[in-house]
């Protein structure tokens, strides 16, 4: 019976103890504190400098933490955080992805017709608010080196169709076996079919098609390594893509309860270009500086957007 | 950035990011530290406690040791359905594993506490809670502190992949470099630091068990 009390009362200290580590934050690293915001983030470049922007105006707007939830891996897995509560903020989402993968409509070409209908969407299914465009869109496109244009004579993705059964692509983990603007609906409206496929993380497919292990690849267009390999990007003469208007979205849950965070993404409407994100992604992805030293020094050097509310 | 060799770039890169690097450092620490505090709380008592009903032994480490075996990946992703995404996830996981190299080292010290010193602390009429607190503890301290080192190294190696679940830390840098054009540097600047921190709370728990261990210990007086 001794035996059997002790073991009782050791079971009460550990469901305690598991009971602490669940409930509370750890001092330095944050945790669920009350004051805390959480944003989620991918692993792709563009994703993280957007994040730490997010993160450095929250906090040098309010008096609110922010943990960030890094490295999520596609952009239903960072919903889902958001819908469970692991996150409330999503730093970049783009609104063709979401019409067609999450919200699982058809594709549709209209930017502005996409933007409206996901924001309803988002509010009615989710309780999550979408804001406006940052001011740049991500896209896919293809690509190949201007040496393989010449030698083909392409322009546009149709001109790649002689030569597609003997082509090796490489391409980002989802593209495969997304619906609407993946590559079965990509089969149906070219006409084509490509002779290997290789999905990887998407960072390497541009130096693959710079090393020559790739014919063509189907990158992010606002990567900074178009500009520096010098690649071009293949007409997408079908409007086969839809646009991918790049914008922050937060839980209803969360705005109401932190209602000065509304006003700060809202500072960030139109403020990074295409251009500007490419700037950034290309400091990050070849010239060795983090994320989070990009996003501040942007930050800082405009002041946090000050003096210019919408 | 591409003329520089792998060296130089490490160079630059800490001293651009260098602050960012040392939060990721401290942040990987702090991760391990806990679940193995936490670990600690717990694994001790159960250690004490099987070591005083030796019957229950196989089960509670056999318990500890099918723990272990779980792949540290499948281990994350099972605690984070139920943890979700985050820091709390990986500390569960740290916990997990750090549970039986201290519950092992701590029964294995309490048994090999030698029966007559016990004996004579029984003569000497000290109650059951004395004898732990005086003589078996201090006696198997060092053994004890050898299992939470090993823990603590383990813990540091499993948080830097929790950065797949989203806690951060060196793993992230880890990652990144991965992404990035010519990331060798990048997976360095997150793996050295890792490696560093693991051999040097390695050592310095080396240096308590030496300091803990009753046979170098001098007789005082």
């Amino acid at each position: 019976m001794k035996i059997s009390k002790r073991f009782f009362k050791f079971l009460i200290v550990c469901a305690g103890m598991i009971l602490l580590l669940t409930g509370c934050g750890f001092p330095g690293l944050g945790g669920n504190q009350k004051e805390t915001v959480k944003v989620a983030s991918m692993t792709t470049t563009e994703q993280q400098i957007m994040t730490y922007m997010v993160k450095g105006m929250i906090e040098h707007y309010s008096n609110l933490n922010v943990e960030i939830v890094n490295n999520l891996g596609s952009a239903s897995v960072s919903l889902n955080a958001m819908k469970r509560g692991d996150a409330d903020i999503s730093a970049v989402r783009y609104n063709g992805t979401d019409l067609t993968t999450v919200l699982g409509n058809n594709a549709e070409k209209d930017p502005t017709v996409v933007a409206k209908k996901v924001k309803q969407e988002f509010k009615d299914r989710f309780h999550m608010t979408y804001f406006k465009s940052y001011g740049f869109a991500d896209t896919y496109a293809f690509m190949v080196t201007q040496k393989y244009a010449k030698e083909h004579n392409l322009q546009t993705i149709s001109d790649l169709k002689k030569i597609a059964p003997e082509m090796t692509v490489g391409i980002d983990q989802s593209w495969l076996n997304r619906k609407g603007d993946g590559y079965s609906g990509f089969k149906k409206e070219y006409q084509m079919d490509f002779g290997k496929i290789y999905p990887m993380q998407i960072g390497l497919v541009y130096d693959a098609l710079q090393a020559g292990k790739m014919d063509s690849v189907l990158g992010y267009s606002t990567d900074g390594r178009i500009g520096s390999y010098d690649l071009k990007i293949l007409k997408d003469d079908r409007q086969f893509f839809p646009p991918y208007d790049a914008s922050p979205v937060a839980t209803d849950a969360i705005l109401k309860k932190h209602p000065e965070l509304r006003p700060i993404l809202n500072r960030m409407v139109g403020k990074i270009s295409l251009k500007t994100i490419q700037k950034l992604n290309y400091r990050v992805d070849d010239n060795l500086e983090e994320p989070q030293a990009v996003a501040n020094e942007y930050l800082k050097a405009h002041d946090y957007f000050k003096g210019s509310d919408s | 950035m591409k003329n520089l060799n792998l060296l130089d770039q490490l160079i630059y890169y800490f001293s651009h990011n260098g602050l960012y690097v040392l939060n990721q450092f401290n942040r990987t620490f702090l991760i391990a530290i806990y679940g193995v505090i936490f670990a600690a709380v717990i694994g001790i008592p159960i250690g004490i406690w099987t070591a005083k009903y030796r019957k229950l032994s196989p089960i509670v480490i056999g318990i500890a040791n099918v723990i272990q075996t779980v792949p540290s990946l499948a281990m994350l992703s099972i605690i984070m359905l139920g943890l979700g995404l985050g820091v709390n996830t990986v500390i569960m996981t740290v916990f997990l594993y750090a549970l039986l190299p201290i519950i092992k080292n701590t029964y294995t010290g309490m048994v090999n506490v030698d029966p007559d010193v016990l004996d004579s602390g029984k003569g000497m009429g000290m109650t059951t809670f004395q004898l732990l607190y005086l003589v078996e503890l201090p006696l198997s301290l060092s053994v004890i502190m050898a299992g939470i080192r090993n823990a603590l190294v383990l813990g540091i190696g499993i948080t830097a992949i929790g950065s797949f679940v989203g806690a951060g830390g060196l793993g992230d840098i880890i990652i990144r470099g991965s992404n990035a054009t010519n990331g060798g540097a990048i997976i360095l600047a997150g793996a050295l630091p890792t490696a560093l921190m693991a051999i040097i709370s390695d050592a310095v728990l080396a240096f308590f068990e030496k300091k803990f261990d009753p046979s170098k210990k001098k007789a005082t007086k």
